[in-house]
């Protein structure tokens, strides 16, 4: 029944190919970047680096903002992806499960965030902050600013979510004479816990990558992991110092995946509610 | 309705929506104004159209916007038709489809600058496609590649980036469907096209629309792709509104973040009721 | 030595600071206790920021003073700088940017440099503009053509519009220049436009005439559309000559130079700056007046703009030295080349220049 439901499979493959492939490629040739040794400059015509050494490494993690743009990055997202996902979930539950005047209206307003350029934002939060003498508390005015930023993903899936809570679950629940909490585990809890996952994951990730609210706000003493990079990897680009740190911050991000992979799986409910 | 359960409705929005009305509202507010000559950080303020007549009668400003709306339509449109066969493909656990997974969502992680920069120097005059080419007789001599004027890398680095995302939200509306519905659609001799369109779109629409709207938003607004990758003789939005403001011409700049602020809404709002008649009309 | 400077200096349209050593409020020696008490200096430049941070361990090996250097953006460092203005203490120590930039930040916004010891050789105004009592140069550069000897020899380096007319149609594909993220190509294409057309570009005037009158320029260029390519930035252009692909670019000394002794680019390429004429100018150094820190900001742009930190510039960053006891023997270009720098044209009128050359040739590409 499995095979039926495919769809042709060819392109998806060369897809994959090309995905693989370009994952593959680019993270080798950054490899080769970042070890080229600055006495010997690596031009096209040689298939490897002149002269290799590891002193790129060296210099940028001795140079760079890397150390505490890291750290300040991987504290800032998931407390974002947390904060939001607090600040998302009762009014995700009352798109999702209510049907009310203006409804199609609060989704609409729900986007504006995304709506508004975030340098805009980004600029126009800052002297608010200033006026109300609040700027030298810089984490937690980004993290309001993400939390804010990122609330439309947040709202957007969750109501997904709760709309696809199965109402004759819930009522079946009831009837049994089950407890909120106890309705909540089994008639809830199955259909919420993927979009809560993609949830705390999106946010994650956008906070991570966010630049604007991240610079503005944030400078001086507040640098992240996209400030770095803009500043590597922008204009004024090096391409064996940025294939250092592009290297380097892939190391995380590798590993926070497959964490999340297994916490996909273990959420996809197809798997664990037996349903369908 | 009454009034105790508005009450209890508006309680459970206050957080989220509440919190964005304030904040976004401040917001809004300043560029509006600005763009009608208010909240001047240097000269005289006051109000005035001057902004938006110049503004929108610039060959740059209608060239900026064309160019924009297709950077976000294609985007949105090509990510969202992507995910689709991957998602019902990856729909049932198979032997390595943890891995297939992994891999396509591992854009995911990569950091858009790091993505940019990355592809540049695969397709750069002397990178490894143009090498390859050359070596496989494609290419008589290497050929620039980089800031095409169609876009065309910086739309598969959109694509690229925002298509695992589209997966992400479709997995989980297309994994909710149960089988009996494909099933009874199946018995009744519907083709993969035709289950696609009669089932499996209208029961994800709130997906498909979530996945397009926020990425047509983000394409729609994109700066750092467009500043690296993108074509030399076409200006975003974004990289517009950015060149004004660097020159001080704040009004200037208002202008076009509200004209972007509209075209966020309008086509988010045009991309939600598409999709919504397209296929919610089918259902049942 | 010093002659040679000074009609380097002459050449380089830069006049010295004519701020008198005025009886000081403080003695210096207690500016730099003052200094060293507060420990720290923040310094927001935009550009260089690693290497900056590790050419500045000096500076805090001599005065036990760390600083520190966030990343940055040229002109959001000079927004975030207006954006605290209100504050009573800020978050910049030093900011640094672009000399053209000047006439755009109202000088109220920083401390007056009086407090420094008296250095004739300081530099406060480069390619006419002025600093004044509160900025000081401490950054030289140049824009011109790098090029790769191996495809070009030196008596064959176009000069003029025409020579670069010629030879982008001998050559097509072969010549590349930015219009944005970096002021080389725009330096490139407004020196064209300056010796095509009949305008004066030490005007700031931007009226409507005076853009039509560029029209000569405009066409020059549309006509050779094809026969050169657009960049995306500075380092894109620099990048893509060292691999091969370009014979020429538009590009800055100071840059080429710093990638090369970073082993980025080839050490082959050179630069020359075409008769025609090709802009140069420099980056100041100002203090906001609610520096947090403004006795260890006050040594710290001593220490940047003093002889020896000025030499030493010139050897690792390729810049021209921006204090006149200097030493400037390892720069790219020779003093005789140098007389062809020509002033940046000025706001308004260069932004419009600008606005008008990307409606006009960019956008119809």
């Amino acid at each position: 029944m499995i095979a039926r439901l495919r769809i042709d499979q060819a392109p998806i493959l060369v897809l994959l190919l090309i995905c693989t492939l370009w994952l593959l490629i680019p993270f080798t040739m950054a490899v080769l970047w970042s070890l080229v040794d600055p006495s010997g400059t690596w031009t096209p015509d040689t298939l490897l680096p002149p002269v290799i050494s590891l002193y790129r490494w060296e210099f940028m993690w001795n140079n760079s903002l890397l150390q505490p743009a890291l750290l300040n990055s991987y504290t800032l997202a998931p407390t974002a992806a947390v904060v939001t996902l607090l600040l998302a979930m009762p009014t995700a539950y009352a798109l999702g499960r209510y049907d009310f005047p203006g409804k199609e209206t609060v989704k609409l307003i729900a986007l504006l965030p995304l709506v508004v350029p975030t340098f805009v934002t980004a600029i126009f939060f800052s002297s608010i902050l200033f006026q109300m003498g609040l700027a030298q508390y810089r984490f937690f005015a980004i993290l309001l600013a993400h939390a804010v930023l990122f609330l439309p993903f947040a709202i957007r899936i969750l109501t997904v979510s709760f709309e696809q809570v199965r109402q004759d679950h819930v009522d079946a629940a009831r009837d049994l004479g089950a407890s909120p909490l106890e309705r909540f585990r089994v008639a809830y809890w199955p259909a919420l816990k993927p979009g809560i996952m993609a949830t705390l994951l999106i946010v994650f990730i956008q906070s991570i990558e966010e630049f604007a609210i991240a610079y503005i706000v944030g400078t001086p003493d507040f640098t992240t992991v996209p400030t770095l990079l803009y500043s590597q990897l922008g204009q004024d680009f090096n391409r064996s110092n940025a294939a250092v740190l592009a290297l380097i911050l892939a190391v995380p991000n590798v590993i926070l995946m497959l964490i999340l992979e297994r916490f996909l799986k273990s959420a996809n409910p197809a798997l664990s509610s037996g349903k369908g | 309705m009454t009034l105790g359960r508005a009450a209890y409705i508006l309680m459970l929005l206050s957080p989220g929506i509440g919190l964005i009305v304030v904040f976004i509202g401040a917001v809004v507010y300043i560029a509006v104004a600005q763009s009608f000559g208010y909240y001047n950080l240097i000269g005289e303020s006051g109000f005035s159209w001057s902004f938006w007549i110049e503004g929108i009668d610039r060959k740059s400003y209608l060239r900026a916007v064309r160019y924009s709306l297709y950077v976000g339509l294609t985007s949105a449109f090509l990510s969202v038709a992507l995910a689709y066969p991957l998602a019902l493909w990856l729909r049932k656990p198979f032997p390595g489809s943890m891995t297939i997974s992994a891999i396509l969502k591992a854009p995911l992680l990569v950091h858009g600058i790091v993505a940019a920069f990355l592809f540049l120097n695969v397709i750069s005059y002397h990178g490894i496609l143009n090498q390859m080419m050359v070596w496989l007789g494609i290419f008589d001599e290497p050929r620039r590649l980089q800031n095409d004027e169609h876009a065309i890398g910086l739309i598969f680095l959109q694509v690229w980036k925002n298509m695992p995302f589209a997966l992400l939200l479709l997995t989980g509306a297309v994994q909710a469907i149960s089988d009996d519905v494909l099933n009874a659609a199946q018995d009744l001799g519907a083709g993969a096209w035709q289950r696609f369109l009669t089932v499996i779109a209208p029961l994800t629409v709130s997906a498909m629309q979530a996945s397009l709207i926020i990425i047509f938003i983000g394409a729609l607004a994109d700066f750092t792709f467009q500043t690296t990758i993108g074509p030399t003789n076409e200006r975003s939005l974004a990289q517009y509104m950015t060149f004004m403001k660097d020159r001080g011409r704040w009004n200037d700049a208002a202008v076009v973040g509200v004209t972007l602020m509209a075209l966020s809404l309008a086509g988010s709002v045009l991309l939600a009721v598409v999709s919504r008649l397209a296929f919610r009309g089918r259902r049942k | 030595m010093l002659n040679r400077l000074m009609s380097a200096t002459a050449a380089l349209a830069l006049t010295l600071s004519l701020a008198p050593a005025q009886a000081q409020t403080m003695d210096w020696d207690a500016v730099v206790a003052a200094a060293q008490e507060e420990g720290e200096v923040t310094w927001f430049v935009w550009y260089f920021e690693d290497r900056f941070r590790e050419f500045t361990k000096a500076f805090t090996e001599e005065y036990g003073i760390e600083v520190r250097i966030p990343d940055g953006d040229h002109i959001a460092n000079i927004d975030k700088m207006i954006a605290e203005a209100g504050r009573e203490t800020g978050d910049i120590d030093v900011l640094a940017y672009g000399f053209d930039q000047l006439p755009n930040i109202n000088p109220e916004l920083f401390i007056a440099l009086d407090g420094l010891p008296a250095d004739e050789g300081r530099v406060a105004t480069v390619a006419g503009i002025e600093g004044g009592a509160v900025a000081v140069a401490y950054w030289g550069n140049q824009t011109g053509i790098a090029y790769d000897p191996a495809k070009i020899a030196d008596e064959d380096l176009p000069q003029t519009p025409e020579d670069f007319a010629a030879f982008w149609t001998s050559n097509p594909g072969q010549f590349g220049f930015n219009y944005e993220n970096g002021g080389s190509g725009p330096s490139f294409y407004m020196s064209v436009l300056r010796a095509v057309s009949d305008v004066d570009f030490s005007e700031s005037d931007d009226s409507a005439e005076r853009i039509a009158a560029l029209q000569g320029g405009i066409d020059f260029f549309n006509e050779h559309a094809d026969d050169y390519v657009i960049t995306a930035s500075n380092a894109d252009s620099i990048t893509r000559l060292s691999d091969g692909e370009f014979t020429m670019v538009a590009a800055w000394e100071d840059h080429l130079a710093g990638l090369q002794v970073n082993g980025e680019v080839r050490d082959e390429i050179r630069f020359y700056i075409p008769e025609m004429g090709m802009f140069g100018g420099g980056n100041a150094v100002s203090i906001p007046a609610n520096a947090p820190n403004a006795n260890a900001a006050l040594v710290f742009v001593d220490w940047l703009t003093s002889p020896e930190v000025q030499s030493r510039f010139n050897v690792e960053f390729g810049t021209a030295p921006m204090n006149l006891a200097a030493d400037d023997s390892a720069a790219l270009v020779s003093m005789e080349m140098r007389e062809r720098q020509t002033a940046w044209p000025m706001r308004p009128f260069r932004d419009a220049v600008e606005a008008h050359f990307i409606d006009a040739v960019i956008l119809e590409r």
